[in-house]
């Protein structure tokens, strides 16, 4: 690829993520699934978990942020291409130069980037209406953590939203896919109290890792090697959405220009 | 080297019917049709409702895979050379969708002038000079749900123009806008053309094929019918004389009885508000009046005239009144 249309990509992604982000702010679902959903699971789980003395609140404030990020990129990140296709724009994002891997990529980003919001939104009802002590054990390794956590659903939800459009199958059973990515994730508690034979699903979803880095720099409970190692994990299963999600976009736009699907009727 | 090369195209859609026992049905949209575009041409794509128009369209702006047949575009292959293509294409599809509506109509240009990689210091130029162009100079700051469809179009033409492309595609630009909307349109129309771009026109407003076009295919049921200017169209009807009736609740086996008179060569009734138009093509002229009144005795009529033959009735001759 020339230099020079590199830069145009990664303008044109930035253009995708600033546009996003101002469709989605005044969007009401937005505002449910980002700030509500995750302060009911934050109250739900501080009066189950911490005032019973089976967490402490800075594990429930990260955790129910995650389900946050994670259920904001399952139904915004997942819908992304299908939402251009339902506003009827998905002909044009196709039939311009910028190749729309790029253009699903900036939108991601920018609802993982909102989704934030749900950390912040836990934080504060733990902090105002429960009265816990939040401190970040490891402030500078939570950050470092947080930007690849970013970078490991970003890439999560490229798989997801090509695979949406591909079988509206899948697509049907997005709302199922919601809790056990919250429970294999290990957002709430650790994956140890479930069944053995579910431990290889979370090693590879890049969102445990994320979990388990975040819990332990921010607990202060996991050593320097093992966050490198959940970092590596992440970036190694980032790099293999990436992969996979290349082709299914490839995929998924050659099933839609063959079966004239990119636009709804 | 033309600008746009239609060889043999052809497309099937392919769907199911039934329940339980579903069954393959194939429907053939586009028919093993050819035709070319010379660079700076304003070509017509004439054709009732499903007769192929905008499938063409589609296929020729890489948004769908042709079943059979080849298009290059400017030399370019629409399935193995899309990317190629697209940079140097633009295309609208009539209607309001396509467009983000929580944004303002400059916000709308911006993006996609990042996506079709127009540097930003020249998109801020040319959106200013588009917005002038299309009329929305003063309602570009504010968004798009509080504009009419007229306007919306327009801001689709903006949009089409942004990343000055070689060869426009224009779906039933003025479809659903006001006269006045549509004519302005026509002019903006007229205008690129005086720039050389290369038009590619579809539309069912004859008169706009008429007064744009220099060349007009005429596609029905997926097959070209005729390919001409057209003035060379018109002469085919040179012989005919076309009697408009407005007549009130026309029976099906009336306007069957209209068709089988011997000197009749073309029916076609348009329903215009609660009344009807009855258009009549013959080589008998004004003297055909006294035996069609006959056929619709009983039957409420109103004003009746006799005129020459447009490029309409050339049409509506070649799709068999199917207008």
């Amino acid at each position: 690829m020339k230099p020079g249309l590199w830069r145009q990509h990664l303008r044109a992604g930035l253009a995708a993520f600033e546009v996003t982000l101002r469709i989605n702010a005044p969007d009401s679902f937005v505002l449910f699934t980002i700030v509500v959903q995750p302060l009911i699971i934050a109250i739900m789980a501080m009066w189950m978990l911490v005032e019973r003395g089976a967490a402490n609140a800075l594990y429930v404030v990260v955790g129910s942020g995650m389900t946050g990020l994670w259920s904001t990129l399952l139904f915004l990140g997942g819908n992304s291409i299908n939402w251009e296709r339902w506003t009827g724009t998905l002909e044009l994002m196709v039939g311009q130069p910028t190749p729309v891997a790029v253009i699903v990529f900036g939108k991601n980003a920018a609802v993982v980037f909102q989704s934030l919001l749900s950390m912040v939104a836990s934080y504060t009802v733990a902090a105002i209406l429960f009265r816990q002590p939040l401190s970040v054990e490891q402030p500078l390794l939570f950050a470092v953590s947080l930007l690849l956590t970013m970078v490991a659903f970003v890439s999560f939800g490229l798989v997801i939203a090509p695979l949406f459009l591909l079988s509206p199958a899948v697509q049907h059973f997005q709302n199922a896919i919601e809790f056990p990515i919250y429970m294999l994730g290990g957002f709430l508690f650790p994956i140890a109290l479930l069944p053995g034979w579910t431990t290889p699903f979370s090693y590879l979803l890049a969102p445990f890792w994320a979990a388990r880095a975040l819990h332990g720099a921010s607990t202060g409970g996991a050593s320097l090697e093992e966050l490198a190692f959940d970092w590596g994990m992440m970036l190694l299963l980032g790099a293999i959405y990436l992969l996979i999600s290349g082709r299914l976009i490839e995929r998924m736009l050659r099933k839609a220009r063959s079966e004239a699907t990119l636009r709804l009727e | 080297m033309d600008a746009v090369e239609v060889r043999s195209l052809r497309r099937v859609y392919r769907t199911t019917i039934g329940v339980l026992r579903r069954k393959a049905k194939e429907v053939v949209a586009v028919d093993d049709i050819s035709f070319s575009l010379r660079p700076g041409e304003l070509f017509g794509l004439l054709g009732p409702n499903g007769a192929g128009k905008t499938t063409t369209v589609k296929m020729l702006t890489t948004l769908l895979i042709p079943t059979g047949g080849t298009a290059l575009i400017l030399g370019k292959d629409v399935v193995h050379q899309a990317d190629e293509i697209r940079a140097r294409i633009g295309f609208i599809f009539g209607g309001e969708r396509g467009l983000y509506w929580r944004l303002s109509g400059i916000d709308n240009l911006r993006y996609f002038a990042s996506l079709y990689h127009v540097e930003p210091a020249v998109a801020r130029k040319r959106i200013a000079s588009l917005l002038e162009l299309v009329g929305l100079a003063d309602r570009g700051k504010e968004k798009v749900e509080g504009y009419s469809r007229g306007m919306m179009q327009r801001l689709h033409i903006a949009r089409t123009l942004l990343h000055d492309p070689e060869v426009l595609f224009l779906d039933e630009p003025t479809i659903g806008l006001d006269p006045v909307g549509a004519r302005e349109l026509r002019q903006v129309i007229r205008d690129l053309q005086a720039e050389k771009k290369t038009i590619l026109l579809t539309t069912h407003y004859m008169f706009e094929a008429d007064a744009l076009c220099q060349r007009v295919a005429v596609i029905n049921k997926g097959k070209i019918v005729a390919l001409d200017t057209p003035e060379a169209l018109k002469s085919n009807v040179a012989d005919l004389a076309v009697v408009e009736m407005e007549v009130f609740g026309v029976p099906q086996d009336v306007l069957e009885r209209v068709r089988s008179l011997p000197f009749v060569d073309t029916v076609s009734l348009e329903n215009v508000d609660q009344r009807q138009s009855l258009r009549v093509q013959t080589r008998r002229g004004s003297e055909a009046v006294p035996d069609l009144v006959g056929v619709l005795s009983g039957l409420r009529v109103g004003r009746v005239i006799v005129r020459e033959p447009t490029l309409e009735d050339a049409y509506v001759r070649l799709v068999g009144g199917e207008a």
